[in-house]
């Protein structure tokens, strides 16, 4: 029972063929699916090649900003950093923790008008958000904190 | 000062952990058999301990002590019976405990199970379990004790996180974490062969029930978790490739290519070094999953910790391990060379080939959509997320690829097929397969997962059903009985291949199943007053009602909804907006009613001051089938470690 040098090379052959195509599968679309996350700050920076890509965008939902629709069941709302605030139109149901006051992550993408629209809301308890502001002037505990309860 | 007594139980345990490794190494050194004694009664008086240990915190639950800091944190004095027991895992420390606590009770078991057959090995399964053991006790006493005070105690605890506040969820960790562990024996025992030089099939042989019962427990564990998600999450899914979910796979996938390549090793001497690379892996990945959901490095719902001390120590601890046991695998690499190779790539032995290199695909692709965001967060400061669109993308050829070889490879013969053997056995299979897909497209069905996928469990159902029908009759036939008693003579016969077969029809079953939810749901969101009506599918949903309802522990409205189909009266749904007073926090409870193996699945997600309710409504068909498959893949397990132990085991 040896090796014959056409088995084995016929074996290896159908692995690599068969390891690459699911490996090119794996790989070839990673970078495409990879959503990055943003702040309001960086978002209303966007240049053009950023319009229509899907992001995450993290903040909180200004107090008093929050207006509901019945048809298509949706709301929107303001979500600021601090030193930006961003206008977000919602479609769908946000979830159980999403409340005005607090830290909420949209996905969703952001348009030339200058208008985030979004169907994805993660939301958090966040009694520990800290403005963003304190983190541009060094306060870097706060920071990580309200990374931590943007984080899904 | 019932919950110290746990404590000073589990720091002795800590001291005893230490003296399980130093008793076999020195049984080693010496060659003195006493010193192995030793160890097995640390390892046993572990468990003992840790038995106390946990008694003593479910005491404190039951007690509703508040002046523990644990206890308080994650159960309140409302908090039902069943909840408060279940709240014992409900955080970082207690699920640490409960993971160490099993992992005790594996150890002592494995220890005297296998004692008088295997006394060389003793000493290395000793110091191995104890290693495993006292990293994650060392943990606990150090960084993540459950058992420390609260001082001044709070009147009242802040409540269990209501999302947990579950059934299934209950049992989901306690599963999972026996998955995990339970994957410590074979690995123990690898490592055994490993050090012992031992390196023949014998730990295979011998760990075989060990592994497909921790596989069995991972498994149950993860639809556990997939059942809680549909249930109670509201979002009418029950996989969402969240990280914490992504965890558990990770070893569920490695896991399922160890116990099928194992066979390889049995049969056929061959695949040595892989299987001990596999089991490697998949140790390695339950302690990473542990890891992952456990060090606040992941935050969702599962996630408490907070500490990146304890983040560090289990980096920390997790290099020791995994490093450890790659280096003594390349060490002893070279002398594991199998002499017998491969005589055909049309042979049994190649299909488990690709078998394991699908399941490894899938698991990198897994790692890498889990851990590169970490990475890249950690190099570069950017966030990201990877969705599940990739994961679909890649899960779905994978899956159908491995689906395909689960009707091939039981049914080619080892070593080297004929071209005449595979038209034989392969013709009329993938003839069913081939006509089940044409008969959906004509009946409308247009996606082209739907149909792949019907024509390859088409093709696996038919030689599955083949092969039982054959043996059924032969069985029958020669013993003169009728074909129900043939079927179970014929089981009872070779029950090991038949119980794995049951297995693979279970994994049909739940196939068909997240086919048809994923790729069939329909949803609809609407908002809506009292006496309004939506209509969803062939179904009309009329609100009748909204009133106040109040549970042990939460308040909220009810939302009384008739489901009708033409102007019949289905069913009446009532689902429920929560708030958990304690902490204050909202929850969607859905109303689901079952019909045609499918499910009305409704909520209510939002009910303004107006009084103006926001509803959703999913239909998922064949939901059940989903749940059933994996019933039916449980239950093939069970038949496979309940078999009769047949000559040479």
């Amino acid at each position: 029972m040896m090796w014959s040098r056409g088995k084995k090379l016929g074996l290896v052959t159908s692995l690599l063929l068969v390891g690459g195509s699911l490996g090119y599968l794996a790989l070839g679309n990673f970078g495409e699916n990879l959503v990055y996350f943003f702040t309001p700050s960086e978002v209303v920076a966007f240049t053009p090649d950023y319009y229509h890509k899907k992001v995450r965008v993290g903040g909180m939902v200004v107090k008093g900003s929050v207006k509901t629709r019945p048809d298509p069941v949706g709301m929107t709302f303001q979500l600021t950093d601090g030193a930006a605030t961003i206008p977000v139109t919602f479609k769908g149901i946000p979830p159980d923790l999403f409340k005005e006051g607090q830290g909420a992550v949209v996905e969703g993408y952001w348009s030339k008008a200058g208008q985030f629209h979004s169907n994805m809301i993660m939301a958090k308890h966040s009694e520990d958000y800290m403005p963003i502001e304190l983190r541009r002037a060094g306060v870097e505990l706060p920071k990580k904190d309200f990374m931590k309860t943007l984080r899904q | 000062m019932i919950i110290e007594i746990g404590h000073f139980a589990v720091v002795v345990a800590v001291v005893l952990a230490a003296m399980g490794m130093a008793t076999a190494v020195l049984g080693l050194q010496t060659r003195n058999d006493q010193w192995v004694r030793v160890g097995r009664l640390a390892v046993t008086l572990i468990f003992a301990l840790l038995t106390v240990g946990m008694g003593s915190l479910v005491y404190s639950f039951l007690a509703r002590d508040f002046s523990v800091h644990y206890v308080a944190t994650t159960s309140n004095s409302k908090l039902p019976l069943f909840y408060t027991i279940a709240a014992v895992w409900g955080g970082h420390e207690g699920s640490l405990l409960l993971w160490v606590f099993i992992l005790s009770a594996f150890s002592t078991v494995a220890v005297w199970l296998h004692w008088r057959t295997q006394p060389a090995l003793m000493p290395y399964l000793i110091a191995v379990e104890s290693l495993v053991m006292f990293g994650f006790l060392a943990l606990i006493v150090f960084l993540s004790s459950p058992f420390e005070r609260l001082f001044p105690a709070p009147l009242d605890g802040r409540d269990l996180n209501p999302l947990l506040q579950d059934p299934a969820m209950t049992m989901h960790p306690p599963m999972l974490y026996m998955g995990y562990v339970g994957f410590s024996i074979p690995f123990s025992f690898a490592m055994a062969a490993l050090f012992s030089g031992r390196l023949g099939e014998e730990w295979i042989k011998l760990t075989q029930r060990w592994t497909i019962f921790a596989w069995l427990c991972l498994t149950t564990g993860i639809l556990m978790g997939g059942y809680w998600a549909y249930y109670e999450l509201g979002w009418g899914g029950y996989w969402g490739w969240d990280p914490v979910e992504n965890a558990s796979f990770m070893p569920w996938l490695v896991g399922t290519a160890f116990l099928h390549s194992v066979m390889v090793q049995e049969k056929r001497k061959m695949f040595r070094v892989w299987n001990l690379f596999l089991i490697i892996v998949t140790f390695s990945l339950s302690l990473i999953g542990t890891f992952l959901v456990r060090s606040g490095v992941l935050t969702s719902v599962h996630t408490f910790a907070t500490d990146p001390r304890r983040g560090l120590y289990i980096l920390l601890f997790l290099t020791i391990i995994i490093g450890l046991a790659f280096g003594t695998l390349m060490v002893r690499g070279s002398e594991l060379r199998s002499r017998i190779e491969l005589d055909s790539i049309v042979s049994r032995e190649s299909v488990f080939l690709f078998n394991n290199l699908f399941f490894i695909v899938a698991a990198t692709t897994v790692f890498l959509g889990t851990l590169y965001p970490l990475m890249l967060e950690t190099w570069q400061g950017s966030k990201v997320t990877v969705g599940p669109p990739y994961y679909n993308a890649v899960f779905m050829p994978i899956a159908l690829g491995l689906l395909f070889l689960m009707g091939i490879g039981p049914n080619i013969p080892w070593r080297k097929a004929s071209v005449e053997s595979l038209s034989k056995n392969f013709r009329n299979p993938l003839l069913v397969g081939t006509t089940c897909a044409v008969l959906l497209f004509l009946l409308g069905i247009r996606s082209p997962y739907a149909l792949a996928g019907t024509l390859v469990v088409g093709f696996v159902a038919t030689t599955i059903l083949a092969e039982f029908g054959k043996v059924t009759r032969m069985y029958a036939q020669r013993d003169q009985v009728g074909y129900f008693q043939g079927f179970l003579r014929a089981f009872a016969a070779n029950q090991r291949r038949y119980a794995g077969l049951v297995t693979h029809v279970g994994v049909l079953v739940l196939v068909v199943g997240i086919i048809a939810s994923t790729i069939y749901q329909t949803e609809k969101v609407v908002s809506l007053h009292v006496g309004d009506e939506f209509v969803i599918g062939p179904y009309r949903m009329k609100l009748l009602d909204i009133h106040e309802v109040k549970g042990p522990n939460w308040i909220g409205q009810e939302g009384v909804f008739q489901v009708f189909r033409g102007e019949r009266l289905v069913t009446e749904l009532r689902p429920q907006k929560r708030v958990y007073t304690a902490s204050q926090t909202p929850t969607t409870e859905s109303a689901i009613y079952t019909i045609n193996m499918g499910h009305i699945f409704l909520t209510m997600p939002e009910v303004s001051p107006e009084g103006v309710a926001v509803a959703r409504g999913v239909l998922n068909p064949l939901i059940l089938w989903v749940w059933g498959g994996g019933a039916i893949m449980g239950l093939g397990v069970l038949l496979n470690i309940f078999r009769p132990r047949t000559r040479g085991e």
